[in-house]
């Protein structure tokens, strides 16, 4: 189960990508000015071209939208800093420390610290976090994170706090006290109270259309100005107690989110740093805008913001030939995945990969089933293959691609370099509005598609290969796998990892797993598209990811700038 | 008089209706089902059915239109219970990518778009008019020519090839203009001013083109017409002859087609928009083309459609008080 | 009465310019004479001369392919820099000998295979959509003008909410909403769709003075049917007017297929489309001019031409008028 932003993010060019940057592990950018220790005070200003989904994080639920939510929402649990030593890692939030399970593993019981209040002075006690997450039920509100409600046991009709009242399924004995009983264990209980729809609001609030435009923080900043598709303004929220949060470093007194503007407009606002620009951060950047950064000036600013998505070709296995193991390896080495890299920006803005889980992502385990010659593709082996499959003369495939142009670039480079082996690639583009509908409806999508796939969350790899391969999460509509295979050794293997309880041994087990998985070569990986971003000279403490840029950790070096 | 008033506004509702209609019938069949869409990859097909009766998506066409023809007059509510929604007339409904009404949305952006269509305007009226008229004066000779030339030249030049070359010429290799940037002419006048600067250059080429040919050709017949050579042969000064009698009806049609131009404009410049980054109606319009934004498409489309219809009225009733010739209610 | 507006966007979308309306039908002009002013004509011969050879560069594309060296699809890697951002090596965007117009920055491909496999997509569609457009536009024009009436009321009022729709917005929502495959002939259908009755309106003002005159009388009193009197009396009076109505509105429709091209409505890729390479050459104006102004400059000339040429022949078609 991908985030959306996984979708809107990767189909959104460099909008969404922007803000999605990620992990930002330690040692990545450092050299990068930004990794100086920022200063308090000043508004850090953020260039964006799309709007955020929505205000309200039991409806938001992508990269971009996640990293905003951070800077004015809590929860039970969080992501570390992107500045930590493993910044995937999951850490307490406003709860003392992480949960603990009972002994069959289905309840779950935090504890809350003191001092937590809202942005209207109010406690937050365990009625507030109760009232908060039982939100994600209601069928019009809670239409974000999956997670809660598939993990907490709940009454088939409960229909959220609005319409069905309190949550039988979360226990709140006393003010300090969570309590959460599952439906069945859960061993990743953490990352789910992690999610942006955990987090707690006054009780009875936020109907209807109430957090659309307004919002009740818990965070370091509260709602100044909204503007929709225009801009958002943030000041600080003066109950939010320093002392209870050791994430969230919150430098700045101000945010100001300046939305709708063009990612060349960016790239130049931020490449001048007139005025306010010199603290201003943005997504990534354009290729073209790569040429002309050389400069060391701009060389110095330049940070990369390692992928935590996956960029894939799913072949149909129950379409003709690739219900063929031969025909999808032999796609599998004859793609020229250099060509791919350059059509994708060159090596500054993707890697190669032959894995499923990404490297940044807990779990990666390095391999290569389908080796060439600088990756530019084995066409012999392949033809070899082919002929062993009855295909010798090759066969032609339709290819599902969304109408963007990155994305068609990267088809266009497959249709070129399938074509040394005979197969003949019919480009079916798709307007990106439908894209997802249609390659995820069995009925409809054809012999192969290119998407993205991210994971939930990066402290493990459990949300990044099992959705893709999983046979029994082959649905009509929303259809994750759509190679639509369904074996069982990879099916029974699934259980098998998500019952540890060891998270590591867990991650070292994904790591073989996806080398399993692409024995049998369902799909062919092809890139890990990176970020690179440049922020402006006066920003500090900028750790920029792919999938959630810790926004609480930025500053300004010197807050009299701008 | 007001037989005719009450005839084009009827006609005026009619059309009104039927691209309301169109625009309606289109999206039913052709587009996606948006609550899917909504509902994001992993999205069960309960949530989807709740979606979709939220919206009234689940409801037959017919009353589906109703209830949009509805809100835009009455307002209309989303939604049951606690989570109702109201959202007032004139209603254009919510989009449904951001939740947030279309009217609004419209509203926000329409000052931009009017900026850009009367700076453009203004700029198209006095090249135009100008060029007609001087190109006029000295009809064949080498001024006529270069102006002709000129605009033909403007005529065929596609505005996003335009106004990428003077992007590159002006900002990129000149450095003449800053990057465009939108500020409010209150913070920086200069930088408003420079920001919108090559967007009424951009647009305002291709309608000065054609408002110079126009104009040239309607003086040049004026001139030539019974009742000038007689003010002329009457002894009545150049001036009072050219302002008079040559300059009023030879105007005329260019006032009905600014009319229109106009009122398309201020609908929003879609592609000159989009080329210059700048937030208005037909960025709006383009933007949400992509993610394929039901609403907030059906309201920029009704919203053009009614700029157009209006301006046309307003002209026809112009025409009238203008052009003694013409005779109200007649029909061309 | 409803006026024409001028389309500022996708300019030339109306077909034909609102100005200056063709004056009134006449006989046709002596042939031979029209030809030899037009040939004195410099400057319409240096535009048909182009106008022929972007034709003969759409028609011979697959050999002029063969004697550049690489087709339109071909990716060349050593032709960009992998390590700033696929940016085409060498000087103006990669010409030389090897790319003569240089390459499409990131997959290398080369552009003059793209500018002339371009020219066929431009072509067609343009020559398509007057086709269409003018058979549309001439015969609704000539039904609603001769029959008036019922007849002409509903013409009329369909071509007046055609007129109003904001064309530009709907052609771009409903291709993008239609699967794109034979994407070529739905932007025709689309242009024309909203093109014939800028063309109509004006056909039926001169059938509907036309079937005044006397021969029409005499044509009616001689008993001849409607559709006679229409096809052999009225429409090679329109000849003329015809003629230059469809060849101003050329320009029109090759800038409009370039503006949904560009839009990311027009035809599918790898399809090369110089719209489309326009497009896709925005972000980088910047450091690889050349990538954009060869799309742009074979763009400007083409529409720039027939303008020119649609505009020379209704001043010829008017003199000729006054001479013969």
């Amino acid at each position: 189960m991908a985030k959306r932003t996984t979708f809107a993010a990767v189909a959104a060019a460099a909008a969404a990508l922007l803000l999605t940057a990620c992990t930002g592990g330690g040692t990545d950018d450092i050299g990068g000015s930004a990794a100086d220790t920022p200063s308090t005070g000043g508004t850090v200003h953020m260039l964006q071209n799309a709007d955020f989904s929505y205000l309200d994080p039991a409806r938001g639920w992508d990269g971009g939208v996640n990293a905003f939510y951070r800077l004015i929402y809590r929860g039970l649990t969080m992501q570390a800093a992107g500045d930590a030593e493993d910044p995937n890692a999951i850490v307490p939030d406003m709860a003392e420390g992480l949960g603990t399970a009972s002994d069959d593993g289905l309840t779950w019981t935090y504890t809350l610290k003191d001092g937590l209040k809202f942005d209207n002075g109010d406690p937050i006690t365990s009625a507030e976090v109760a009232f908060g997450i039982s939100r994600a039920w209601d069928p019009e509100i809670g239409i974000g994170s999956p997670y809660l409600k598939q993990t907490i046991e709940a009454p088939e009709d409960y229909l959220g706090p609005y319409q069905s009242g309190e949550h039988p399924g979360i226990e709140t004995p006393d003010e300090k006290t969570v309590v959460f009983h599952l439906k069945a264990p859960f061993p990743e209980f953490d990352n789910v109270v992690a999610q942006v729809n955990a987090a707690p609001f006054p009780v009875g609030t936020g109907a209807g259309d109430e957090f659309l435009t307004d919002v009740i923080a818990s965070g370091p900043y509260t709602l100044d100005s909204y503007t929709p598709g225009s801009s958002i303004q943030l000041a600080r929220n003066e109950h939010w107690d320093r002392g209870t949060d050791e994430v969230r470093k919150a430098y700045p007194d101000a945010w100001e989110f300046e939305i709708g503007l063009d990612p060349a407009t960016i790239d130049e606002r931020l490449m001048a740093g007139q005025g306010s620009d010199v603290n201003a951060i943005a997504g990534k950047i354009q290729p073209a805008t790569l040429a002309r950064l050389q400069a060391p000036e701009f060389q110095d600013r330049l940070l990369t913001a390692p992928a935590m998505c996956v960029t894939y070709m799913g072949m149909n296995t129950t379409k003709a030939p690739f219900d063929q193991l031969e025909v999808r390896q032999a796609i599998n080495y004859a793609i020229d995945r250099k060509s791919l890299q350059t059509a994708s920006g060159g090596t500054q803005f993707a890697d190669i990969t032959t894995t499923i889980i990404p490297t940044e992502v807990n779990g990666h385990k390095d391999f290569d089933l389908y080796p060439s010659e600088g990756h530019a593709g084995d066409t012999e082996t392949a033809q070899e293959l082919l002929a062993q499959a009855g295909l010798e003369d090759g066969f032609e495939f339709t290819l599902d691609i969304r109408s963007q142009p990155l994305m068609q670039a990267q088809a266009e480079s497959i249709q070129q370099a399938l074509a040394k082996i005979n197969v003949d690639v019919h480009l079916n583009v798709i307007d990106t509005s439908t894209f997802y509908e249609t390659i995820g409806t069995p009925s409809q999508q054809h012999d192969a598609a290119i998407t993205g796939w991210c994971p939930d969350w990066t402290s493990t790899a459990s949300t990044m290969v099992p959705p893709l391969v999983d046979g029994r999460l082959i649905t009509e509509k929303g259809n994750g796998n759509i190679a639509q295979i369904n074996d069982p050794a990879i099916n029974a293997r699934i259980d098998e990892i998500k019952a540890m309880t060891d998270l590591d041994a867990a991650n070292a087990a994904w790591g073989d797993f996806d080398e399993q998985v692409m024995e049998l070569a369902p799909m062919a990986p092809l890139l890990l598209e990176k970020s690179l971003v440049l922020p402006g000279a006066n920003i500090a403490g900028f750790h920029p990811s792919s999938s959630m840029t810790d926004l609480t950790i930025v500053g300004l070096r010197d807050p009299s700038q701008g | 008089m007001i037989r005719f008033l009450v005839n084009r506004l009827l006609g005026m509702a009619v059309v009104l209706f039927l691209v309301c209609l169109f625009t309606f019938v289109i999206f039913f069949v052709l587009s996606p089902d948006p609550a899917v869409q909504i509902c994001g990859k992993n999205c069960s097909v309960e949530a989807i059915d709740q979606i979709r009766a939220n919206l009234g998506l689940d409801q037959p066409f017919w009353a589906q239109f109703w209830t949009f023809i509805s809100g835009l007059f009455a307002g209309r509510t989303y939604g049951t219970g606690a989570n109702m929604i109201e959202c007032a007339a004139p209603c254009l409904g919510y989009s449904f990518q951001s939740s947030q009404p279309v009217t609004d949305m419209i509203l926000q952006r329409l000052p931009v778009s009017a900026t850009v269509a009367i700076g453009a305007a203004v700029l198209w009226l006095l090249a135009g008019v100008g060029g007609g008229l001087i190109s006029a004066v000295r009809e064949g000779r080498f001024a006529d020519r270069f102006i002709t030339g000129l605009s033909l030249t403007g005529m065929s030049i596609p505005n996003y090839v335009l106004g990428l070359s003077l992007q590159f010429l002006l900002v990129v290799t000149l450095g003449w203009l800053p990057f465009p940037q939108a500020v409010p002419f209150g913070e920086d006048p200069a930088q408003w001013f420079a920001n919108f600067l090559m967007p009424w250059i951009v647009l305002s080429i291709g309608a000065a083109a054609v408002y110079t040919r126009l104009t040239r050709a309607n003086v040049i017949e004026t001139l030539q017409e019974n009742y000038v050579r007689t003010a002329r042969a009457k002894g009545l000064s150049p001036g009072l002859v050219w302002r008079r009698h040559a300059l009023r009806p030879a105007l005329t049609p260019i006032v009905t087609i600014f009319g229109m131009d106009f009122a398309g404009l201020l609908g929003g410049a879609l592609i000159t928009e989009t080329v210059f980054g700048l937030n208005g109606v037909g960025k709006l319009a383009a933007d949400s083309i992509t993610k394929n934004d039901q609403p907030v498409i059906m309201g920029v489309t009704l919203l053009a459609a009614f700029l157009v219809v209006v301006g046309n009225m307003v002209v026809d009733l112009l025409y009238t008080t203008i052009d003694p010739r013409v005779r109200v209610g007649s029909t061309a | 009465m409803t006026f024409t507006s001028t389309e500022l966007e996708v300019e030339g979308a109306t077909g034909g310019e609102p100005g200056g309306e063709p004056a009134t039908a006449s006989p046709p002009a002596s042939g031979r004479r029209l030809a030899r002013t037009f040939l004195r004509d410099r400057v319409a011969v240096a535009c048909c001369v182009y106008i022929l050879l972007i034709v003969l560069m759409a028609l011979t594309a697959p050999l002029l392919v063969k004697l550049s060296g690489y087709g339109p699809l071909e990716f060349d890697q050593s032709a960009v820099d992998p390590n700033l951002g696929g940016l085409p090596l060498g000087w103006g965007g990669g010409i030389g000998a090897e790319h003569w117009f240089g390459v499409e920055p990131g997959s290398g491909r080369d552009i003059f295979a793209r500018i002339v496999y371009g020219a066929r997509v431009s072509m067609t569609i343009a020559l398509l959509a007057t086709a269409l457009t003018s058979t549309l536009g001439i015969v609704f024009g000539l039904v609603a003008g001769y029959f008036g009436g019922r007849v002409d009321m509903l013409i009329s009022r369909v071509m007046e909410f055609l007129m109003a729709f904001p064309a530009l917005i709907f052609m771009i929502a409903v291709l993008s909403a239609l699967p794109a495959e034979n994407r070529q002939y739905l932007l025709v259908l689309v242009i024309s769709f909203f093109g014939w009755p800028y063309l109509a309106r004006i056909v039926r003002g001169q059938t509907m003075s036309i079937k005044e005159r006397e021969f029409v009388e005499s044509a009616k009193a001689s008993g001849a049917t409607s559709a006679q009197i229409i096809f052999k009396e009225i429409l090679p009076n329109l000849t003329s007017t015809i003629i230059v109505m469809t060849t101003l509105a050329v320009p029109g429709y090759v800038g409009t297929e370039a503006g949904l091209s560009f839009l990311g409505v027009g035809v599918v890729p790898p399809t090369p489309s110089w719209g489309q390479m326009i497009a896709s050459s925005v972000p980088w104006y910047a450091v690889d001019p050349a990538y954009f102004l060869f799309p742009g400059t074979f763009l400007f000339l083409l529409v720039l031409s027939f303008t020119v040429l649609g505009d020379r022949i209704r001043k010829i078609a008017e003199s000729g008028e006054g001479r013969v």
